[in-house]
């Protein structure tokens, strides 16, 4: 098992070097005065644009530069984004913290409800439970993110005032910044946890709620689908014929048959979960929850190259660990993988 | 089946007990929105920068005057009454505070205000703060307000952007201490001066600042800190007045500034403990969190007003006059193309334009007579306000009713565009961005109006439009990277002066990002500060106005009212109409909630 792992983990690097060569020559496109914007941080600057293209070299043959940007992000360096009035790695490490915490507090429901909806459709194959999972399935594939987080921000928020907007309370927000707040992770529900702040926890929490369960609801569709069709697969299998012959209880059948279907299962779960964390924008907007998502959206719009060069650096590396994360797991779900 | 349920179960137990109305009420945290004390404003705007020489923005310069105090302040909401706030009096002839030619002006400086970062003023401190609101002197900044009047100049630079020489003595004998009096000395009379101090060059600390990396306040240094970067100086993020507010926090992340009460001021302290302005870009966000009481006040554009009147215990203050000229169509007449996306190929082939695009007049006046002002008016202004005429909005004298106007005439905007640039727009078409601020519906809809309307001239114009973040936009346009964008002008003082000069002279902020010179203009706006007859300044302005109509620089749309909206247990707003960002934003000190 290490050694497989060691494999996999060898090639990451050749993997994140071909990605970040594919950014970087997309990145090249452009002409070397628009990269040199980049380095702009005062419009005065613009008179003298040649001579940031000759100091950075932005018309040397595509490998030179490419190492010499290689070893800036080796040094974690990555521009500075306008968006965000800070450099991008420290703007990166102030939003993707709320996008962890946002992404894994819609994953858990994701993978739970997913997973249960998806076995209970194909074991009840075209009744009842398999009709509702499928509307279940296409409202939330089809119906757009904006429009379900308004519905759900007007009754939970607007009519219920349960779940209200944003990361956290003006309350919670004197907590957080209290000298005697220790910010150990960023994470919020986890630093109160370790500060001791229980109704910090909580209100955090209800800040996540409707967007967690915004993203829980159009995301686990595919999820659904996914599990109901493997299932349905690994049920029309001798053993289960076999297994169910020899008078094996329904629920140790589907225990069996579940185990068998989760391969698939695996590989779209850690793609969802990776664009997860690649940001949510619209959930993010809706929500104003300052995560990556809008952080990113903002800086599409506004041409802000080396935010979106950053994050999509970013991303791709979550891309790749989790392809890996992935790998293992089907390792650890069906041995002969680890065999073979 | 029953445990299969469980997930389920689970979730929906999860998602009560988060949100089971158990959890602590917020109206019983101390600091939150529902707390009598603090008061929350959720708006579109992001700060640009809170050093008081540097800001000439709406949204930064509104907090600057809650951080901040000027010599003296508006009454209520008067725009030529005056009372004093560092200084003890409001320098008038018949108190002996202003000389007989209208020349100088004495303020005798108020003892006992504190800095918020220690320390009380002194008479040095108000002549450093106007000296260095006059030397500072950035590009497209406020600076010209006072030094215009005060030394005849412009600019600190020449138009090769060379330092003039002798400014600083200009400066530092123009203002001087006398006991305990600042002498202010101008070098022409100009009767809206103290409307000008009113609003600018507010009192800052000269220790704090040359400890933060401001100017020190020598003659030896002041160049080096002329014309600097936005960020080089600690007063962009660190204030030190002698507001009732001070600053806890400014998050660029959150898009949040919060203010807390100065309880070392001098008056009163304010009723309201802690002040929180936060960024929501979504309307409807915005628009809950009025509702649940989470904010008090929210900015909403005239398309929103009849969403937010039937909202339980939120008032909608309808009908408030406004002398600004927002919003406004710019063309830049000498685009910044290098590295810029907003302009395509940077060449007249039907995927970009060139730099000179927009200083072909044909081409201005094809775009104007594209838009539809008055269906604008109608449709997005709820038929609020009334079509401008020029560049000095209605209530100000100099507003002149019979200045024409572009009618919307598409057939007569094609006629434009079959001349512009020789007839080569026509046959090859362009490409270019219009941009506004992120969050600004009634500009989205101007730019999406044009778009509609000039593509459908000829199938070979392609106009994208594009938010971007205010803050940004302002950077910018400053820098020339926006062919045509879309903004308004508030005005720094209730005087025509304040909107001939920003528009159509040459050294102001406009026509200098814009790259646009009328020497007539120039010379009869400089005419016009130095008139001191009425009658004879309102001719002077209506030519100018006229000027503006011929050239075509910018398009002026609208004289507007606004509203503004909050929840009724607001108490205290006092609405005028020179304030920045008025009515959405307003002195906080004379607030508080019921």
């Amino acid at each position: 098992m290490a050694k497989f792992v060691l494999k996999r983990l060898a090639m990451l690097p050749l993997v994140l070097a071909g990605v970040t060569m594919l950014l970087f020559g997309l990145f090249q496109t452009l002409s070397p005065e628009s990269r040199a914007s980049l380095y702009i941080k005062d419009p005065r600057q613009l008179s003298s644009l040649e001579a940031v293209i000759r100091e950075h070299g932005l018309r040397d043959p595509f490998h030179k530069q490419y190492l010499r940007w290689l070893r800036k992000v080796a040094r974690g360096d990555l521009g500075y984004s306008e968006t965000a009035k800070m450099p991008v790695t420290e703007a990166v490490r102030a939003f993707f913290p709320a996008t962890i915490e946002l992404s894994v507090l819609a994953f858990i429901p994701i993978m739970v409800l997913g997973v249960w909806l998806g076995t209970l459709s194909a074991v009840h194959k075209d009744k009842l439970v398999d009709q509702l999972s499928r509307f279940i399935s296409i409202t939330g594939y089809s119906l757009p993110s904006f429009a379900l987080g308004l519905i759900l921000l007007m009754v939970f928020y607007g009519v219920l005032n349960l779940f209200p907007p944003g990361r956290y309370s003006l309350e919670s927000d004197i907590v957080v910044h209290d000298a005697a707040f220790n910010a150990f992770t960023g994470l919020i529900l986890l630093d109160s946890l370790l500060n001791g702040e229980w109704a910090l926890f909580v209100d955090a929490l209800r800040h996540l709620v409707l967007p967690a369960a915004t993203l829980t609801y159009i995301t686990m569709a595919l999820l659904v689908r996914v599990t109901r069709s493997s299932m349905l697969e690994e049920l029309g299998k001798d053993y289960v014929r076999t297994a169910r012959a020899k008078g094996l209880s329904e629920a140790a059948v589907i225990a069996h048959a579940r185990r068998n279907a989760w391969i698939p299962v695996i590989t779209i779960a850690s793609i969802l979960f990776v664009q997860l964390l690649g940001g949510v924008l619209i959930t993010e907007t809706v929500f104003a929850y300052p995560g990556i998502g809008r952080w990113v959206a903002q800086a599409a719009l506004q041409l802000d190259v080396p935010a979106v060069m950053g994050v999509a650096l970013l991303t791709s590396s979550l891309f790749v660990l989790g392809n890996l994360a992935a790998d293992i797991l089907y390792a650890v779900v069906d041995p002969r993988i680890r065999f073979k | 089946m029953r445990r299969n349920l469980a997930p389920l179960v689970l979730s929906l137990a999860f998602a009560v007990a988060c949100g089971k109305k158990e959890a602590p009420a917020p109206a019983a945290q101390p600091g939150g929105a529902h707390d009598k004390t603090t008061f929350v404003h959720v708006t579109i705007q992001d700060i640009d920068s809170l050093d008081p020489a540097w800001a000439y923005d709406t949204a930064s310069h509104a907090i600057i005057l809650n951080l901040y105090e000027p010599l003296v302040q508006y009454r209520g909401s008067s725009m030529s009454e005056l009372e004093p706030l560092i200084s003890e009096k409001v320098p008038s002839v018949a108190n002996g505070l202003v000389s007989a030619d209208g020349r100088s002006y004495s303020f005798p400086i108020r003892k006992g205000v504190k800095f918020h970062q220690g320390g009380e003023v002194t008479p040095e401190d108000v002549r450093y703060s106007l000296m260095r609101f006059m030397l500072y002197d950035r590009n497209g900044g406020p600076s010209s307000l006072l030094l215009e009047p005060v030394t005849g100049l412009a600019s600190t630079r020449d138009e090769a952007g060379k330092l003039i020489e002798d400014v600083y003595d200009k400066v530092a004998a123009a203002v001087t201490v006398d006991g305990d009096k600042v002498v202010l000395k101008l070098s022409k009379p100009f009767a809206p001066i103290l409307t000008v101090l009113a609003s600018w060059a507010p009192v800052v600390s000269k220790a704090y600042g040359a400890s933060v990396g401001a100017w020190d306040g020598s003659k030896e240094t002041w160049k080096k800190h002329n014309n600097p970067q936005k960020t080089s100086e600690g007063f962009h993020s660190r204030p030190d007045g002698t507001g009732p507010f001070m600053l806890e926090r400014w998050d660029s992340k959150t898009k949040e500034i919060i203010m807390t009460r100065f309880a070392g001021y001098w008056r009163e302290p304010a009723k309201l403990k802690r002040v929180v302005v936060k960024g929501v870009d979504e309307f409807q966000t915005r628009k809950l969190m009025l509702a649940a009481g989470d904010a008090d006040s929210i900015y909403a554009d005239s398309l929103a007003k009849p969403l937010l009147e039937s909202i339980d215990g939120v008032e909608v203050i309808d009908d408030l006059p406004r002398i600004d000229m927002n919003p406004t169509i710019f063309f830049v007449f000498k685009i910044d193309v290098q590295g810029n996306p907003n302009v395509g190929s940077g060449k007249l082939d039907g995927e970009g334009i060139p730099s000179d695009f927009f200083s072909d007049k044909d081409l201005r006046l094809g775009f104007a007579h594209a838009f539809d002002a008055e269906g604008f008016i109608k449709d997005v202004n709820r038929g609020k306000g009334t079509r401008a005429s020029g560049f000095i909005p209605a209530g100000l004298p100099g507003h002149n009713p019979s200045q024409p106007n572009y009618p919307f005439d598409l057939q007569k905007a094609e006629q434009y565009f079959r001349k512009a640039h020789g007839g080569k727009a026509w046959e090859k078409g362009f490409k270019f961005t219009i941009a506004y601020n992120s969050g600004n519906q009634p500009r989205e809809v101007i730019a999406n109006m044009l778009k509609r309307a000039v593509e459908s001239i000829n199938p070979k114009f392609q106009i994208d439009t594009r938010a971007i973040q205010w803050s940004t936009f302002l950077d910018q346009s400053n820098s020339s990277k926006l062919p045509m964008f879309i903004l308004g002008w508030a005005p720094d003082y209730p005087d025509a002066h304040n909107f001939a000069f920003p528009f159509m002279h040459s050294s102001a902020k406009y026509p200098q990002l814009q790259h646009y010179k009328n020497a007539e203009a120039d010379a009869l706006i400089n005419s016009a500060m130095r008139e001191i007859d009425p009658a004879k300044r309102e001719k002077l302005y209506k030519r100018v106005q006229a000027i503006a109509y011929e050239d075509c620089p910018t398009i002026f749309i609208l004289n507007a009212v606004r509203y503004r909206t909050q929840r009724k247990w607001v108490k205290g707003f006092e609405y005028n109409a020179v304030w920045p960002d008025s009515p959405y934003m307003s002195p906080f000190y004379t607030v508080w909630k019921e």
